[in-house]
């Protein structure tokens, strides 16, 4: 560390809940190289499905975002820690583009998927190749089937037959480990599920459409610890077939599902790496006041 | 002890709603068998056939007013089927409209409107709602029945059924357009309503799936929405086929049934339904006869009031079953 003063402790975090950090300065403490060479292209052999670059996202004059460069690679869990508040949430809501919901952001920078500008694409197309799990489970007020196709329905030019959708159904509710708890009820109220069914389902929905990228906004929060423990679980065996950003105030949460973890903090990206490096040897002063003493 | 009062004044609480309830359905019970006892002549006379076809209603009412005083020679003749299609037409008709256009009106105010638009439309669609069916009715009849009259109905299509009946501009079209304006804002406020308590969550989880704002709005909004679109369309076929005054004022108020045969005349023609039928006689009801005849219609339109409500909660039923809220 080369820090000309040490930085005031960030009060100690209890990883249950997300911590308040008040202080409005921040450092990445000459660690900024060594970031910036672990966000660069080419840094893994790994295919980068979506590259983000430099964004920076602000709501009228209020930043949330401040020229994150971060990589999402395919076959891997990139998870996004930090404070609440920091702008995990508006980082991921960027990738697909539901940030534009909301008429006060305002963007600069660039974010691709293969490599193509996802500005360039139709939002409903991006939207379908980078699916999105809420914080809150949100299933629609219909079956379980009809949530599950909902995506490739709207997806198809011609409205898909019912024996059609089966087994494109039965397939995205078996990735989302639910098949054997609803497959001989499909046609039941979503509505009726247990919390962390129906959270499975709102997962099970995300992938019915195929998705290259599957971002998650704190997909645990609302659920107890069996069903966390079931989509983690989860996560940990999707990310064979899909590239997943997941966002969580939880560190051992990250420390259990990522490959990667990316460390915000006011907005910015104080450390990226690999979850050993981040958790054990953290290269900015920040993140070891934000992570020491949580492992070992 | 507070705790026993307070249980103590609950209790009381229940007992004197519950005494109140009682007392609304005995009254409700009251008044429905008093009109049925009151209308009974009427139907055991004319049996089934009281919903039947032949002659002249608006003849047969007046031969009824007529009856001699001897009681045992009362005329009960009467065959309502004009009555009740015009009833029927009308509320179908109007009610199709009107959900069909709330529900459009309901989402474009709720999802697509600028706020500015939004904060004027919201009470003026309230207001609207509130306005008495007499105002409805002199609008029609001092504005839309004249304009009718004098420009859209040409003296061709007058006299092509000059012998069967008069065109005035007082009309089906005129009362269709008249109910549906008057039953479409109470619609938009329920539906609006209902479109602004569908979660967000929904709206983003279906925009995340890459659904574009419309299919978002059909698929998800609306479709929760829907018990109600129900709500809003009971109430308002309530209204409609209560409504008397109004009605009385710009359907021309001729027990005729509009033919649909006769191609773009039947919009022209005009009717009648039971309620304007009820407050045109009000005044004959005196005459014992002719009143019980009145309270039979009375009687019909209770029942489809019951039929309306029990129908809608029957409609609804399976919508409920999906955690569609209303
Ligand atoms: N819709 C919004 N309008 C205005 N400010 C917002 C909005 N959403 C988030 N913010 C602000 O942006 C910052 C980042 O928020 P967010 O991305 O939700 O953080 P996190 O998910 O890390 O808790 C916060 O200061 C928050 O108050
Ligand atoms: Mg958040």
């Amino acid at each position: 560390m080369n820090s000309p003063t040490p930085l005031p402790p960030i009060k100690r975090i209890d990883p249950s809940r997300a911590p308040k950090v008040v202080d409005p300065r921040h450092d990445t403490l000459g660690a900024a190289d060594a970031i910036a060479a672990a966000v660069a292209p080419g840094s893994s052999n790994r295919v980068e499905r979506m590259r983000i670059d430099d964004l920076s996202i602000a709501y009228g004059t209020k930043p949330a975002v401040r020229n994150v460069t971060l990589p999402v690679r395919e076959g891997e869990v990139l998870a996004l820690i930090g404070p609440s508040g920091c702008g995990k949430t508006t980082l991921l809501r960027s990738l697909n583009r539901l940030t534009e919901l909301t008429d006060t952001a305002v963007a600069t920078g660039s974010i691709t998927l293969n490599g193509d500008d996802i500005h360039a694409l139709e939002a409903t197309d991006l939207r379908r190749r980078v699916s999105m799990v809420f914080q809150q489970p949100n299933p629609f007020p219909m079956s379980i089937f009809d949530n599950v196709a909902y995506a490739i329905r709207e997806q198809a030019a011609r409205r898909p037959s019912k024996s059609a959708l089966a087994p494109l159904v039965r397939e995205a509710l078996e990735d989302a480990g639910l098949w054997d708890e609803v497959g001989d009820n499909l046609d039941h109220p979503a509505l009726r599920l247990s919390g962390g069914q129906q959270q499975r389902l709102c997962i099970a929905r995300a992938l019915a459409s195929k998705p290259e990228v599957l971002l998650m906004d704190e997909p645990c929060s609302a659920l107890d610890p069996k069903s966390t423990e079931i989509i983690e679980e989860l996560i940990t065996r999707l990310r064979e077939k899909v590239a997943i950003v997941i966002v969580t105030h939880n560190l051992q949460q990250a420390h259990r599902v990522g490959d990667n973890v990316a460390f915000m903090y006011l907005g910015e990206l104080v450390e990226y790496g690999t979850v050993e490096q981040v958790f054990n040897a953290p290269r900015a002063e920040r993140t070891q006041n934000y992570v020491g003493g949580v492992f070992g | 002890m507070p705790q026993s009062s307070a249980a103590r004044s609950e209790r009381r609480a229940e007992r004197s709603l519950g005494a109140l309830s009682s007392l609304v359905l005995v009254l409700i019970t009251a008044m429905c068998l008093f009109v049925l006892l009151k209308a009974w002549p009427s139907f055991s006379h004319n049996g089934p056939m009281w919903f039947g076809w032949g002659g002249n209603v608006d003849d047969q009412l007046a031969a009824i007013f007529n009856s001699p005083a001897n009681p045992a020679k009362w005329d009960y003749t009467i065959r309502t089927w004009p009555i009740l299609y015009a009833t029927a037409l009308l509320t179908i008709v109007s009610v199709a409209i009107g959900i069909v256009v709330s529900t459009l009106a309901a989402v474009f105010i709720v999802e697509f409107a600028p706020p500015s638009v939004k904060r004027v439309v919201s009470p003026v669609v309230r207001l609207l709602a509130a306005v008495p069916s007499v105002i409805y009715g002199l609008i029609g009849i001092l504005v839309l029945v004249p304009f009718v009259g004098n420009h859209l109905i040409g003296d061709g299509r007058k006299n092509s059924v000059t012998f069967v009946v008069q065109l005035s501009g007082a009309s089906l079209g005129v009362a269709v357009v008249i109910l549906t304006l008057m039953i479409t804002p109470i619609m938009i406020a329920i539906i609006a309503d209902a479109l602004r308590a569908v979660p967000n969550g929904w709206k983003e989880g279906a925009l995340a799936l890459g659904a574009n704002r419309w299919r978002v709005m059909w698929t998800v909004v609306v479709r929760s929405a829907r018990p109600a679109i129900i709500a809003a369309a009971v109430i308002a076929a309530a209204r409609a086929i209560g409504e008397g005054i109004m009605l009385a004022m710009v359907s021309g108020s001729v027990g005729f049934a509009p033919n649909p045969l006769d191609g773009i005349t039947f919009v022209f023609e005009p009717l009648r339904p039971y309620a304007a039928t009820i407050v045109d006689n009000a005044e004959g009801l005196s005459v014992k006869p002719f009143g019980q005849t009145i309270y039979a219609m009375a009687a019909v339109l209770l029942f489809a009031s019951l039929m309306l409500s029990l129908g809608g909660t029957l409609a609804k039923r399976p919508l409920r079953k999906y955690g569609v809220r209303l």
